[in-house]
């Protein structure tokens, strides 16, 4: 599959800016898409790539720069217009309908008809098999989605937004879900599909993937385009390399409280959620990070010491005594405490103001009698809000009404009053401004100098290598590697996680 | 209680104004209603209706529904009736095994429901065809009557010049304020209630707190049947009929969300009453029965629909409230300063 820089682009985007809630995602990106060329979009998590795609798939709208199809300028204002143009794309969140069959669900919403206006089954059927044959997808039109496997449906998908007879395909993460044989199928097809003359936009974390598929690479960094090559010019090392770029330097409050007492030692640790053979050891004080991609297992372990997943085999002890979980409000009361990725669907009670947010993990301690005493749950929460310095509105209305810092500082408020000694953290800083970000690392400094050691999940990798102690990298449920934080620099992080390169050192113990 | 307070300006103010504005169309439109013996007949009637909906909020606020309140009346009036009657077990000991059968009925709904994982819209309504066709079946259908003397007096008696049915009331809506306000459990109701998936991450027994909620609908629901049992001294396979119908309308009239974890328990009182003084309207102004189920039922999606848009509607109440008792809060800027943190 070679390049064809002479073919003329069916798409350009020039000078693309998007800025969200004062935060500037794209700070003018260009990029293009040729017939018969798979375009690989890479960068780090929050580089810009989603949006960059979601203005082409109609679901943003850029605020400023052009967006050329075949030379003449079109705007989008909604994902169905994008569509119309031949856009079709294929997000990590599969848009079929579970309960229907293969070719009901191509045919959605424009199933053939009659001259009686009644669906016209046997074209379907027919028109379903037409679309398939090419593309060398053996399924049966008529088996019911969710009977598939998750490749099989990602097929059906693809299959779908073929048959809407789009010239431009954008595949975010298609290879998430899937093993390795199924991800070769579904590279060959993507192949064969350029080969037919579509124009392929290709998202992926797996460089692996994107080196046998791409044939050119657009690389993303905090919303500016940092360079686009022909693959054939390129190692996987210099795209890691500009994945990362040269950060400016960030300020990141780090404060070493790690002491050698073991908090949490965990001994080949496997979960019927995808978690396998996994050790570590937390000292107390210390900041233990999970890093690795989105999907990588880490939230899977964290869920794991939590109570959440029923463990399958290994050892877990806590402060040297052995424990084993079967619910949260076990790892509770042993001094766990979780920090949802999710806040709002996951952390927060909107029913309750942040006094009766925070006091929620541990009401036993607003008792005077048999009774809950509110008077003392506004003190505690007084308490919490001027130490957390969260806004004092909190006091008297719904958590709702918070900013997103706020918010998260009630959660982990909740966890202070709890009197958590192991604290996990998912994605502890996503979607949080600046400011926001700086309290939850003088947060975390105070927990881990109060003795209180951390479990922190966070894709953010210069966060994670300043605000840890140590580093584990996952992949696929397992530890490849550990290493003392300053000892590992962002991209040997990235390239293990990745895949560019397996943890070739053996894990390497407490230090 | 400065809570206590924010509370009645926030959420009770609204089900005491749709009940001052049931009062008042009632009785412009008859002058039999402000009599005193019409009034306490009101009173008399909302007993039970009222005690069912302390269960009825109770599994709303845990964010279930349950819709076998009038069937377990049903039945608990027909077993106590067999028990007493027929068996000749004393009106106590038979009382006693009504509330737990009521108890283990709720048990029933909340076990299929949390444990089990199905919808308990779906499980109550399959146990309300159940529970009353089980009265049907051990009563051949037919009432039983005169059940015993000692019956009656449990529901026209009085106490302190009280009439038994309203001290009933009072006491489990006083208990029910204390468990739901301060109580672990009852906060828990509310946490699973708000937020399920935050309430199990931080450490509360979900599927348990819901269980709870049914087993003591389920004992409501009983008591409700125990004080019909009095009230007619008799058992019949047809009371109830619609009693949890008029148990959730209260709930929602009292502002409980249909979603969970919000509303209280003295705004369902109100909702009570505003539904006992509807219906003693429209009995009172000879309407046929047929008219009195479709008016509760337009009053039900009218009070679902208040509901969605309650955000704005409490705001405007509390604006009416405020006219009557002045905040007492702070003014601003002295909020202000508490906010700066030291740095």
């Amino acid at each position: 599959m070679m390049d064809t820089p002479t073919s003329p682009p069916l798409w350009e985007l020039r000078d693309i800016k998007k800025s969200f809630y004062g935060t500037q995602a794209l700070k003018g990106v260009s990029f293009t898409a040729r017939r018969g060329e798979i375009h690989a979009l890479l960068g780090e998590n929050g580089s810009g790539k989603s949006t960059l795609i979601k203005c082409l798939a109609g679901v943003h709208q850029p605020d400023s720069g052009e967006m050329l199809l075949n030379g003449r300028p079109v705007t989008f204002h909604h994902p169905m217009e994008a569509r119309a143009h031949g856009v079709a794309t294929i997000f990590q969140e599969f848009s079929l309908v579970p309960t229907l069959t293969v070719a009901e669900n191509i045919f959605l919403g424009r199933q053939p008809r009659r001259s009686t206006r009644l669906i016209d089954w046997d074209t379907m059927r027919v028109e379903t098999a037409r679309v398939l044959q090419p593309l060398e997808i053996q399924l049966d039109p008529e088996a019911i989605v969710k009977n598939l496997s998750v490749a099989e449906q990602q097929l059906v998908e693809i299959a779908k937004a073929i048959s809407l007879e789009s010239t431009l395909l954008i595949m975010d993460e298609p290879t998430a879900a899937l093993g390795l044989a199924e991800t070769e199928r579904l590279l060959r097809l993507i192949k064969r599909l350029a080969a037919q003359g579509k124009a392929v936009v290709y998202i992926s974390h797996r460089l692996d993937e994107v080196f046998e598929v791409a044939d050119i690479v657009t690389v993303l960094k905090d919303g500016n385009r940092i360079a686009t090559r022909p693959i054939h010019e390129l190692k996987m090392g210099d795209v890691v390399k500009m994945m990362v770029g040269v950060d400016i330097e960030q300020h990141y409050p780090k404060i070493h409280h790690t002491n050698p007492t073991p908090c949490l030692e965990v001994e080949g640790l496997s979960t019927a959620n995808g978690v396998h053979d996994v050790s570590f050891t937390i000292n107390a004080g210390e900041v233990f990070g999970l890093g690795g991609m989105v999907g990588s297992g880490r939230t899977e372990i964290a869920r794991a010491l939590f109570g959440l997943d029923r463990w399958t085999a290994g050892k877990v002890r806590l402060f040297g005594r052995e424990v084993q979980f079967k619910s949260p409000a076990e790892a509770i009361n042993n001094g766990v405490g979780l920090i949802p990725e999710n806040r709002k669907a996951d952390g927060l009670f909107f029913n309750f103001e942040a006094p009766r947010n925070i006091t929620i993990s541990r009401l036993a301690e607003m008792l005077r009698g048999p009774f809950l005493n509110p008077m003392r749950e506004m003190q505690a929460g007084q308490q919490y809000v001027s130490k957390l310095s969260i806004t004092p509105t909190a006091l008297e209305k719904s958590v709702k009404f918070l900013s997103g810092g706020n918010q998260q500082k009630v959660v982990i408020a909740r966890w202070l009053f709890s009197q958590a000694r192991l604290l996990i953290l998912d994605e502890p800083t996503q979607g949080i401004d600046v400011g926001a970000k700086l309290d939850v690392y003088h947060v975390i400094n105070e927990l881990t100098g109060l003795g209180i050691s951390i479990l922190l999940i966070s894709s953010d990798y210069p966060e994670l290598l300043a605000m840890s102690d140590r580093v584990a990298v996952v992949r696929d449920g397992h530890i490849l590697h550990i290493a003392e934080a300053g000892r590992l620099n962002e991209y040997e992080l990235l390239a293990i996680a990745s895949g560019a390169e397996t943890g070739s050192q053996p894990p390497t113990a407490a230090g | 209680m400065n809570g206590v307070a924010k509370l009645f300006r926030s959420q009770v103010i609204g089900p005491l104004l749709a009940l001052l504005l049931a009062v008042v169309i009632v009785s412009l439109t008859t002058n039999r209603f402000m009599t005193g013996q019409n009034l306490s007949n009101v009173m008399l009637q909302v007993s039970s209706v009222a005690i069912a909906a302390i269960g009825a909020t109770l599994v709303i606020l845990g964010g279930g529904i349950d819709l076998s309140s009038g069937a377990i009346v049903a039945l608990t009036a027909c077993v106590g009736a067999i028990l007493i009657k027929t068996n000749g077990l004393p009106v106590w000991l038979g009382i006693a095994l009504l509330l737990l059968l009521g108890a283990g009925l709720g048990f029933v709904n909340g076990f299929l429901s949390t444990y089990g994982r199905i919808p308990s819209f779906i499980v109550t309504l399959a146990t309300m065809g159940v529970i009353r066709g089980l009265a049907f079946l051990i009563t051949g259908g037919t009432p039983i009557m005169s059940v015993s003397k000692d019956l009656e007096p449990l529901f026209y008696g009085s106490f302190l010049g009280l009439p038994l049915p309203l001290i009933y009331v009072i006491v489990l809506y006083v208990l029910t304020f204390i468990f739901l306000r301060y109580t672990i459990a009852g906060r828990a109701i509310y946490a699973v209630g708000g937020n399920e998936s935050a309430a199990r991450l931080s450490g509360v027994r979900v599927n348990q707190t819901r269980l709870v909620t049914f087993v003591l609908a389920g004992t409501m629901s009983a008591l409700a049947g125990v004080l019909t049992m009095a009230r007619l001294n008799s058992g019949s396979p047809n009371y109830g009929v619609g009693t949890e119908l008029q148990a959730i309308a209260a709930a929602v009239i009292g502002g409980a969300s249909l979603a969970g974890g919000h509303g209280n328990i003295i705004s369902t009182l109100f909702g009570a009453l505003t539904v006992a003084v509807v219906q003693n309207g429209l009995n009172l102004n000879i309407v046929p029965a047929a008219w009195q189920d479709i008016t509760l039922g337009a009053i039900i999606v009218l009070a679902v629909g208040l509901d969605m848009w309650r955000a704005s509607i409490s705001q405007r109440t509390s604006k009416i409230f405020d006219l009557f008792v002045p905040r007492r809060s702070p003014p601003k800027p002295a909020s202000g300063e508490r906010m700066q943190p030291e740095r």
